[in-house]
C-alpha cells in the first residue's frame, strides 16, 4: 500500500507561537525581548559580569588597607576594577559605566557634587565631541570617489601601487581627522572596486582583503600620528599637563605637548610602517589579479558622470585645511578641542552639515565615557592610587628585571596592547595611563617617553575585528572574515612592537635631547 | 523610549488591523511546509540550503533562506555609529553585508534543481532598529504556488533575529549550520553560541547541518514514550516522502533493558507498518544512548532525536540525550519537538 501524505499535516509541525506572545506582539515583540531581559530570571545571568564586577569592587573596599595606600585611594581602585570589569565583559550598555563614575565619585568619595561635574569636561573631552562631529560633516561630503580617483591618477591600475596609495592617503587623512571618519568615508570606494574588479567578488576575497585592510590599516597606523587622530593621544596629552606641568618650574614646559612636537615624536611610526604594511599584506593575502584596470575605468565613468567638482566640495576643502592648519598652529593657545569645535562650527554654519545628521551619526555616549575615564584617572593621580598601583607593578616587573630602560617600556607597551585587545583604547589610556605616567616617574624614566610608549600601543591592538574603530567600521562591510584580522594582525602587531621600542630607544632622545 | 524600541511608526489601531492580516496568512502558511534554511557569511553554511532543499521537495513545501545582521555594536567604533558607514555603502549603490550571501543561497538552490530565475518575484522592506537598511525580502513563487524567500534582518542579536523569525512564520523545520561554540549545559550558563541558543529556544524542530549529504538514510531513534513515537511518525513520513530509507533504532542501558529496548523498535515498525512505509533496518543496542546513538548513527544522513522537553534546569541535573546527541554527532541531527 503506497500512503500519500502532506508533509505539512503529516511530517513536522509547525507550532503556533504562545498566545501570551501574540497578544505581546501587538505592542511589539522586540519589546516584549526587552520585558523579559528586565524581569526574567534569567536578567541575572545576562548581566552576571555586572554583579561580579560590584563584588569585586565592594570586596576591594571592606579589605584591609595595605600600607602606603589611603582609604579613598582603594575606593579609587576599587571603582577602577569595577570600570575595567565592565569595559572588558560589556554586561550593561558601555555608556552606563560612566554613570556609575559619577555616582560612585560623589556617594563613596564624598567629593562635592560641582566638583566631580566640573572634572568631567576639558580640552580633550570637548575635542573627543568636536572629532566626531567634524567626522560625520566630513563623510556627509561623499568625497571618497574624487580621493579615489585622484589616488589612482598617481598610483596607476596596478594592486601593489593602489594598496600602497590607499594606505597612504587614508593614512594621511586619519592622522589628522580620525580613523572612524576615514574608515567610514572610504569604505565605499574599497567595496566599489573590488565590486568593478570582478562581478562575484567571493572569487577574489584576496583583492578585496588586501583593498579593504589597506584601508583599515592606513586609517588606524596612523591614528597614532598627530593629536587629533585619536581620543587616546588627546587624553594622554592631558595627562600630561594635569600631572606634570608647573607654571613657575620652566623645566617642566616639555610636558605641554603641542601638536607639532607629537607629530615629531609620532609621525616616523606611520611612515615607516607604511611600506612594511603593503608588503606584509601582498605577502599574507595572495591576491588572485594584480590588474585593476577594469575596474579603474569604471571609477572614471562614475566621477565623470559626478560632474566637475561643485563648490560645497571646495568649501569642504578648505573648512578641512583651515581646520588643520588651526590644530598645528593654534593648539596650544586655542586647545584643540576649541579647535575642533569650531570646525564643527563652521560645517554647521554654511550648511554642509545638518544637526540632525550629527545627532544622528555620533555615538554620544562615548563622549561621556570618556569624560568619566578621564574624570577617573585624574582621581586615581590625587588620591595616590595611581602610585601606589604603579610602585606594585614596578616591584612585580623588579622580578623580571624589567623596572626600567627598555625591559620598563616592553611591558609597558605589552600590557597596554593586551589591555587595548580587549577594551577600547581610549579607555584603556584613560584608566591606565596615570598608572604607567607615575610608574615612569618611580622608576626614573621620562613620563614622556613612557606616555607616548603607552598611547602608541593602545593603537596597536591588531587581533580582533573589534580591536581598532576603523576595524569595525570596515568589518561591518560584510567582505572580511573575523579570522582574516588575526591572520594579518599579529604580524603587524609583531612589527609595530620591535619598531616602537627602536624608536623609543633611539630616536626619541635625540628629538628630546635627554 | 518605548516608542524607540518599536518596531514600526504604526498607531496601535493600524497596528491590531496588521496584525488580524497576520494572523490569516499564518492561519494558511499553516496548511504547508515551510523550511527556514539559516546561513551566514561562513561558506559551509550553504549546506543548510542543500539540506532545505532535499527535505523540502514538493510544491506544498517553501523554502525561506535567512541571513541575520546585527545592528551596531556598542562603541567599538570609536564613537561614529557604524551605520553612518552603511548609509554610505546605500548610498554608493553598493550590497549590504548578507546580500550577496543570499544571492549565491539561490545558486546553490539552483545547483540543487530549484531553479527560481523565470518565478515572479515581489520585494518588501521594513525599517527596523533605526538600522538605514532594516529588513528586506525578496519573495519568489511559482505557478504551483510554491515560495522561495530570500530574507535578510536586521536584529540585536544574531539569535534572537532567528527566532523573531519563527514568529513571522511560523515554520515547521530551522535549519542550521554546525556550531563551533556549543557548550556543556553548565558552560552554557556563562555563554552560548548561537546554534545552542536557537536550538534550546526554537519552537520548532531544528535541524543542525553537518556535511553529511552524500550518507544515505535516516537513523531514528526511540526511547518508546508516546513523545517519541510522534517524534518517529513525523520523521519517517519526512524520510518517505524524500526517499531515504528508514533505520529505526533503540538504547538499552543495561543489557536486563535489551528486552523493552527491542519492544520499543518492534511497536514502531508496527506503527509505520500501519501508515504504509517501509522500514529499511531495523537495530538495538546496549550502552549509553547517546554514545550508542553518536557511534551507530554517525553513517547515516541524519540522526532523527526527539527532544524531551526539558528545561535548562532538568538539563543540568538529568541531562538531554537530545541535546548531547545534536552536540556530538558527526552527522546531521533533527531534533523533533
Amino acid at each position: 500500500m503506497t500512503a500519500a501524505f502532506s508533509l505539512a499535516r503529516d511530517s513536522l509541525q509547525a507550532h503556533q507561537p504562545s498566545a501570551r506572545l501574540m497578544r505581546m506582539r501587538r505592542q511589539g515583540y522586540q519589546r516584549l525581548l526587552l520585558l523579559k531581559s528586565q524581569f526574567n530570571i534569567h536578567y541575572f545571568w545576562e548581566r552576571k559580569w555586572f554583579f561580579i564586577a560590584l563584588l569585586v569592587g565592594f570586596v576591594i573596599i571592606r579589605l584591609p588597607t595595605p600600607e602606603g595606600l589611603s582609604a579613598d585611594a582603594q575606593t579609587v581602585l576599587a571603582m577602577s576594577v569595577v570600570a575595567t570589569i565592565l569595559f572588558v565583559t560589556e554586561p550593561v550598555p558601555l555608556p552606563t559605566v560612566p554613570l556609575l563614575i559619577i555616582v560612585g565619585q560623589v556617594v563613596l568619595l564624598k567629593l562635592n557634587p560641582d566638583q566631580v561635574a566640573q572634572s568631567l569636561m576639558s580640552d580633550s573631552v570637548l575635542f573627543i565631541m568636536g572629532s566626531l562631529m567634524l567626522a560625520v560633516a566630513i563623510v556627509k561630503q561623499r568625497l571618497d570617489r574624487r580621493i579615489a580617483w585622484f589616488l589612482v591618477q598617481l598610483t596607476g591600475t596596478n594592486l601593489y601601487w593602489i594598496s600602497f596609495g590607499i594606505t597612504l592617503v587614508c593614512g594621511l587623512l586619519a592622522a589628522f581627522v580620525g580613523e572612524h571618519t576615514v574608515a567610514a568615508m572610504m569604505l565605499p570606494v574599497g567595496a566599489t572596486l573590488i565590486t568593478l574588479t570582478s562581478t562575484e567578488p567571493k572569487k577574489i576575497p584576496n583583492v578585496a582583503a588586501v583593498i579593504l585592510f589597506s584601508i583599515a590599516y592606513g586609517c588606524s597606523i596612523a591614528s597614532i600620528a598627530t593629536p587629533s587622530g585619536g581620543a587616546r593621544n588627546a587624553i594622554m596629552i592631558n595627562y600630561w599637563q594635569q600631572f606634570f606641568f608647573n607654571p613657575i618650574d620652566p623645566s617642566t614646559y616639555r610636558f605641554l605637548v603641542d601638536y607639532v612636537t607629537w607629530i615629531v615624536y609620532a609621525f616616523p611610526m606611520f611612515l615607516i610602517r607604511l611600506p612594511i604594511l603593503t608588503l606584509l599584506l601582498l605577502w599574507t593575502f595572495k591576491p588572485e589579479t594584480t590588474d585593476l584596470s577594469r575596474a579603474v575605468a569604471r571609477l572614471r565613468a562614475q566621477v565623470e558622470m559626478q560632474g566637475p567638482v561643485k563648490p560645497s566640495d571646495w568649501l569642504t576643502l578648505a573648512l578641512f585645511g583651515l581646520t588643520i592648519l588651526a590644530w598645528i598652529f593654534y593648539s596650544s593657545s586655542l586647545g584643540l578641542g576649541t579647535v575642533a569645535i569650531g570646525g564643527a562650527l563652521l560645517f554647521l554654519v554654511t550648511g554642509l552639515v545638518r544637526w540632525e545628521d550629527i545627532n544622528a551619526g555620533v555615538n554620544w555616549g562615548v563622549v561621556l565615557l570618556y569624560a568619566a575615564a578621564v574624570s577617573l584617572g585624574v582621581e586615581m593621580k590625587a588620591s595616590g592610587a595611581a602610585e601606589w598601583v604603579a610602585n606594585s607593578m614596578l616591584s612585580l616587573l623588579a622580578s623580571f628585571g624589567a623596572e626600567k630602560g627598555v625591559g620598563l617600556w616592553a611591558a609597558v607597551s605589552l600590557l597596554t596592547i593586551a589591555v587595548s585587545n580587549t577594551m577600547t583604547a581610549g579607555a584603556a589610556i584613560a584608566v591606565f595611563g596615570p598608572v604607567v605616567l607615575n610608574a615612569a616617574q618611580m622608576a626614573g624614566d621620562d613620563p614622556l617617553t613612557i606616555g607616548f610608549i603607552a598611547a602608541i600601543s593602545s593603537g596597536l591592538g591588531y587581533a580582533t575585528a573589534a580591536a581598532q574603530p576603523a576595524f569595525t567600521i570596515i568589518y561591518a562591510s560584510g567582505y572580511l572574515r573575523a579570522r582574516d584580522f588575526f591572520k594579518i594582525g599579529w604580524k603587524m602587531m609583531f612589527v609595530s612592537f620591535f619598531l616602537l621600542l627602536f624608536l623609543a630607544g633611539f630616536y626619541w632622545p635625540l628629538i628630546s635631547g635627554r | 523610549m518605548i516608542s524607540r524600541l518599536k518596531r514600526t511608526t504604526l498607531s496601535n489601531r493600524q497596528e491590531r488591523a496588521l496584525e488580524k492580516t497576520l494572523q490569516n496568512l499564518r492561519v494558511q502558511r499553516r496548511n504547508r511546509f515551510r523550511v527556514l534554511a539559516c546561513i551566514n557569511e561562513e561558506e559551509a553554511s550553504y549546506i543548510t540550503v542543500r539540506f532545505a532543499a532535499r527535505l523540502a521537495p514538493g510544491n506544498e513545501c517553501d523554502i525561506i533562506v535567512l541571513f541575520v545582521r546585527p545592528i551596531d555594536q556598542e562603541l567599538w567604533s570609536g564613537g561614529l555609529q557604524v551605520r553612518l558607514a552603511r548609509q554610505s555603502m546605500l548610498e554608493a549603490g553598493l550590497e549590504l553585508p548578507g546580500v550577496k550571501h543570499l544571492k549565491t543561497a539561490l545558486d546553490v538552490l539552483k545547483e540543487e534543481g530549484i531553479d527560481v530565475t523565470d518565478w515572479p518575484q515581489e520585494a518588501a522592506h521594513e525599517d527596523a532598529w533605526g538600522d538605514p537598511a532594516g529588513d528586506n525580502k525578496v519573495v519568489y513563487t511559482n505557478p504551483e504556488g510554491r515560495s522561495v524567500v530570500l530574507k535578510l534582518k536586521t536584529a540585536p542579536d544574531v539569535a534572537n533575529g532567528i527566532l523573531d523569525q519563527y514568529e513571522l512564520g511560523p515554520y515547521n523545520l530551522m535549519i542550521l549550520g554546525e556550531s563551533s561554540s556549543w557548550r556543556g549545559e553548565r558552560l552554557s550558563l556563562f555563554s552560548k553560541g548561537v546554534v545552542q541558543r536557537v536550538t534550546m529556544l526554537s519552537p520548532c524542530s531544528v535541524l543542525v547541518a553537518r556535511n553529511s549529504l552524500e550518507r544515505q538514510g535516516f537513523f531514528i531513534c526511540t526511547d518508546g514514550t508516546s513523545r517519541s513515537m510522534q517524534a518517529v511518525r513525523r520523521a519517517a513520513v519526512l524520510a518517505h516522502t524524500i526517499g531515504e530509507p528508514i533505520t529505526l533504532f533503540s538504547a538499552a542501558p543495561t543489557t536486563a533493558a535489551q528486552p523493552a529496548a527491542e519492544e520499543n523498535v518492534e511497536n514502531a515498525k508496527a506503527l509505520l507498518k500501519a501508515l504504509g512505509i517501509a522500514i529499511a533496518e531495523s537495530r538495538v543496542a546496549v550502552g549509553n544512548p547517546a554514545e550508542r546513538i553518536i557511534e551507530l548513527g554517525s553513517d547515516y544522513k541524519i540522526i532523527v532525536v526527539t527532544d524531551e522537553g526539558r528545561s535548562w534546569w532538568q538539563r543540568m541535573w538529568r541531562g538531554s540525550i537530545a541535546y548531547e546527541v545534536a552536540r556530538k554527532a558527526r552527522t546531521s541531527v533533527l531534533d523533533v519537538r
